[in-house]
């Protein structure tokens, strides 16, 4: 790793002695009965080109501890940057005093059920270390693109395109003797551009899909396979199309959507509903709570029996991939929709236990000073049984429209009503791709909309997508989460365009 | 940390650097942080936030590093690495060098309360005692947080600005629910100001209560244009948007914004003026007196009668665009390299005396208390937004409160809409912004007529 010194967690014996005694010290602190200590220690380099400048070229180093304790009934956190011995011990105990504090008045005990201790380390697949590749060549990759998405018309008003880097490492040890060390390299890499015509009208067209899901967990290696200047033609005659093109129509259609939509789709209304603190009400206070409650486990049929979304925290390369979770439970690949029923939650040790099940490994930090909350792993659509591609769906429609890369998304506080716009849309007419339509949105409720899904393409057009900053929590976390998808058709939905027109 | 040892160690570290251009935007939070959730205080934390960020230039190449280690070497180690990167990157067209120790200064408006900072986790607990006890009491479930934080900021350069503040803010959200996570009537109540004593937590818990148990039974509603009175928390939200993809110079420059290529057209409507009021001397203004540049804000008029008016710039974007920057580069943060921002916006109210008042004259329509999950991307140049209505809809027949209904979609163009707004209370409310530390939007009620709801009414307890 090149600039600051992160503290690496696999070799620094001064903190290893201090992770020792705050652990030490929660064990010997009256009325804890568990105690977890995080030492998290990231670097994150984003880059962005616009216009032919560089617009940002930063890099942030950070390193911390956080502390997790359960008293007698309650939870208190406190995190510090100071990882000396003395540090980490007088976190310790803000951690257990803020603990007992909240006792007060508390009508309950936190439900913890104890866990075998988990030892082990993880470590991304990184062929090329983008730490180690110089600044000026990613900017140079970035800039090649912006240049060229703005030639050849004077519509082609402003381009942007962007690298973003974060390695960190983790390190967690508990009261229960967990130790685990971990090391992430996470990764996005983009493109847009916006075309404006003389009245004033703005369209954006992006590669390789909206800013901020197109990550992933790899090194630079995945830079070169994305290929931003062949997509630059592409990108730049749609983006004018899309000035001239009619407004999508408004009514209901069958809609196929495109492999990084379908991913915001179980994003939102998938993940996001099967967290089990937001079951449980604990995220009102920003996002709200899930109409996916408890006694509809095992009956609720979720969608049509094609569709199986999966919770797999160790699908390679995924933004949500790791060895242990932030209370040390390991990862697991596990089934939320099961031929359309819905089987399973995203869950904590805490929230699981209050069902009488097992925790499915979800608990992660945004950093060493947020708590760690439930957060989707690689929550995914599984392709289809067979080798449909996305042209078959197209050719089996007969009328219909394609939509592809999200533009806005809006979904209510039980998950159920979503809307949302992309980017740009094809007629489907008989079997075929035909005009673009621009400003497109559709609209549904969660289950009605997954129960239409009759058709998903298969695994050869099966692509996992990787969204950079995930917001959850109050004081707000941002984490990176993956969606595998492929591109899927949906019977019967309502569609639009922005300006509600016919 | 108080903010003048902060502006010390910015100092030292410019001074052992060595490095000829240099910024160090530095700050340190420490946020007690009660969350509560089923009736239960579940997360209870005490936070600090510290961070410094630097900027090194040489002539126009810029690079920028950011630490979370207060000190004097970690600062330095900082800015040789930003310096080692910037001569390394291409030019950044219209960068003017860093704020100077000629840039103007003014008066620091009221952000401090010692109650705030030195507020303890035992007195956050003894502040909600009663907020949970009376949910629970009316046959509800509470649901909220209580934040006390205390920060300090200060900037540096090379070229002699210097710049110092200390802040505290206490915020408090609380929900009255039917169900804890599963829907149903809910009320919502808030309350933000410098100041936790000041913090009024059992009016704004009476309210979540009241409105909770006013939506009980809600019905449905068709989808369709309905006049509407919301309330400042709604107004809030698309008004947070409105900053967001309208007012910032990047907008304008890139072409998305609805006010690019516009100033001094009319916008919306005569009754409509917007302020991005930084400097708010009030018990509404949260704000710092100076960004992440160090320079000192100012009050901006965005829409003045239904016109556009200024945007906002930094310094970059000012020199780029013949302008003077507004003092509105926006603080980084670890995930973040800050950009140009809105953190003040203030809509003027109007004449009206009461939210009762502005209801009094809607022969049908909603009353809308809070929105959710707004967004503001449809249609960035006619400003289109799309979102749901939360914590209380309720139908309005001749001038009255009649029934709750569910909650429902809408997908409007926000400054189209605000062309038909007829009346705003003079009463105006600070409702914190998500994205930004120490931000909040100012706002009143307002009645505005045929707003776009294109969802039919949710069966509450689906």
């Amino acid at each position: 790793m090149k600039g600051h010194s992160l503290g690496n967690a696999s070799r620094d014996a001064s903190l290893d002695a201090a992770l020792a005694a705050a652990v030490d010290a929660l064990r010997k602190a009256p009325g804890v009965r568990y105690g977890e200590v995080r030492f998290v220690g990231d670097v994150r380099e984003q880059l962005r080109v616009r216009d032919g400048r560089p617009e940002v070229a930063t890099t942030a180093t950070s390193r911390g501890v956080a502390i997790r304790v359960l008293g007698t009934r309650t939870w208190g956190f406190a995190c510090t940057s100071d990882v000396t011995e003395r540090g980490l011990i007088s976190a310790a105990m803000d951690a257990v005093r803020v603990a007992r504090a909240s006792d007060a008045i508390a009508s309950r005990a936190a439900l913890f059920p104890e866990r075998d201790a988990q030892v082990g380390t993880y470590d991304t697949d990184v062929a090329v270390d983008p730490f180690d590749v110089p600044i000026e060549q990613k900017l140079a990759a970035l800039d090649a693109p912006v240049r060229a998405l703005r030639t050849g018309d004077k519509r082609l008003h402003s381009a942007e395109a962007w690298m973003e880097w974060t390695r960190v490492h983790k390190r967690l040890v508990t009261t229960e003797g967990t130790d685990t060390r971990q090391s992430f390299t996470y990764g996005a890499c983009g493109m847009h551009v916006f075309a404006v015509n003389d009245a004033g009208d703005s369209q954006r067209r992006s590669y390789p899909t909206w800013h901020g899901g197109d990550g992933f967990q790899a090194g630079y290696e995945r830079i070169g396979a994305l290929d931003l200047m062949g997509n630059v033609d592409r990108v730049k005659d749609e983006a004018l199309a899309l000035l001239s093109a009619p407004r999508c129509p408004e009514g209901a259609r069958d809609l196929v959507l495109e492999s990084s939509q379908v991913g915001l789709q179980v994003h939102e209304s998938c993940g996001h509903p099967t967290e089990l603190d937001r079951v449980m009400g604990s995220e009102i206070s920003l996002a709200g709570g899930s109409f996916m409650q408890p006694e509809l486990l095992g009956k609720l049929r979720y969608g049509s029996p094609l569709v199986n979304l999966v919770a797999d925290a160790t699908t390679a390369g995924g933004n949500g991939t790791f060895g242990w979770d932030d209370e040390g439970v390991p990862a697991g690949k596990r089934p939320l929709i099961e031929g359309g029923l819905f089987v399973d939650y995203l869950s904590s040790r805490e929230t699981a236990a209050a069902l009488g099940r097992e925790s499915t490994g979800t608990m992660r930090a945004d950093g060493w000073n947020r708590t760690p909350l439930i957060r989707m792993v690689n929550v995914s659509l599984e392709p289809g049984a067979d080798m449909t591609t996305l042209e078959d769906l197209v050719a089996d429609t007969k009328d219909g429209v394609y939509m592809a890369t999200d533009k806005s998304w809006s979904i209510d506080d039980l998950r159920l009503d979503f809307q949302f716009s992309c980017e740009i849309a094809w007629e489907i007419k008989n079997g075929r791709r035909t005009r673009i339509l621009r400003d497109p949105f559709y609209t549904g409720i969660t289950p009605e909309f997954w129960r239409s899904c009759d058709a998903i393409a298969g695994k050869n057009e099966w692509r996992l997508w990787g969204i950079t900053s995930c917001g959850k929590g109050d004081p707000i976390q941002t984490m990176h989460v993956g969606h595998g998808a492929s591109p899927a058709r949906f019977r019967n939905v309502t569609i639009g365009n922005t300006a509600g027109t016919k | 940390m108080k903010a003048v040892e902060l502006l010390s160690l910015c100092k030292d570290a410019l001074a052992a650097a060595g490095e000829r251009e240099v910024e160090v935007f530095a700050r340190a939070s420490d946020r007690g942080f009660a969350r509560f959730a089923g009736g239960e205080l579940g997360q209870h934390m005490q936070l600090v936030e510290p961070q410094a960020t630097v900027r090194v230039a040489h002539g126009t190449r810029l690079a920028e590093a950011t630490t979370n280690l207060l000190t004097r070497d970690a600062l330095v180690l900082a800015i040789r690495d930003a310096a080692r990167r910037a001569r390394l990157v291409p030019e950044t067209e219209g960068f003017p060098g860093f704020a100077a120790q000629d840039e103007p200064t003014g008066e620091s408006p009221p952000r401090f309360a010692a109650s705030t900072a030195e507020c303890t986790a035992e007195e956050r607990v003894a502040l909600l005692a009663p907020v949970l006890g009376s949910v629970r009491d009316a046959g509800l479930v509470s649901a909220g947080m209580l934040e006390t934080t205390r920060v300090a900021q200060a900037v540096a350069t090379t070229r002699g600005c210097a710049r110092a503040h200390d802040a505290t803010l206490a915020s408090f959200k609380v929900w009255a629910l039917e169900t804890p996570g599963a829907g149903g009537a809910a009320g919502f109540g808030g309350h933000v100001h410098r100041d936790v004593g000041a913090l009024d937590l059992a009016a704004q818990t009476e309210r979540a209560i009241r409105i909770a148990k006013m939506s009980r039974g809600a019905t449905s509603l068709d989808a369709g244009s309905y006049d509407v009175v919301m309330e400042p928390e709604a107004v809030s939200e698309l008004l947070e948007w409105l900053g967001v993809i309208a007012f910032g110079a990047p907008e304008v420059e890139q072409g998305t914004s609805p006010v690019a290529g516009r100033k001094g057209e009319h916008v919306t409507g005569a009754a409509i003026t917007i302020h991005e009021d930084p400097l708010d001397a009030s018990d509404l203004g949260l704000a710092a007196p100076f960004d992440r540049e160090g320079v000192w804000r100012r009050r901006v008029t965005v829409v003045e009668r239904g016109v556009a008016r200024e945007v906002v710039y930094d310094r970059t974007y000012a020199a780029r665009m013949n302008s003077r920057s507004t003092g509105s580069a926006m603080q980084p943060d670890f995930g973040s390299s800050g950009g140009v921002g809105l953190t003040a916006l203030s809509l003027e109210g109007g004449t009206a005396a009461s939210v009762e008042e502005l209801i009094a004259g809607i022969d049908r329509g909603l009353y809308v208390c809070r929105l959710h999950y707004v967004n503001g991307l449809l249609e960035p140049r006619r400003a289109v937004m799309t979102g749901l209505t939360r914590d209380g809809l309720f139908l309005i027949e001749k001038g009255k409160i009649k029934r709750p209904v569910g909650n429902m979609r809408f997908t409007d163009s926000f400054l189209e809409g605000l062309a038909r707004v007829d009346g705003m209370t003079r009463a105006r409310t600070a409702v914190p912004t998500w994205w930004s530390a120490n931000g909040a939007c100012v706002v009143p009620a307002l009645r505005m007529r045929a707003f776009r709801f294109n969802g039919k009414s949710q069966d509450p307890l689906r």
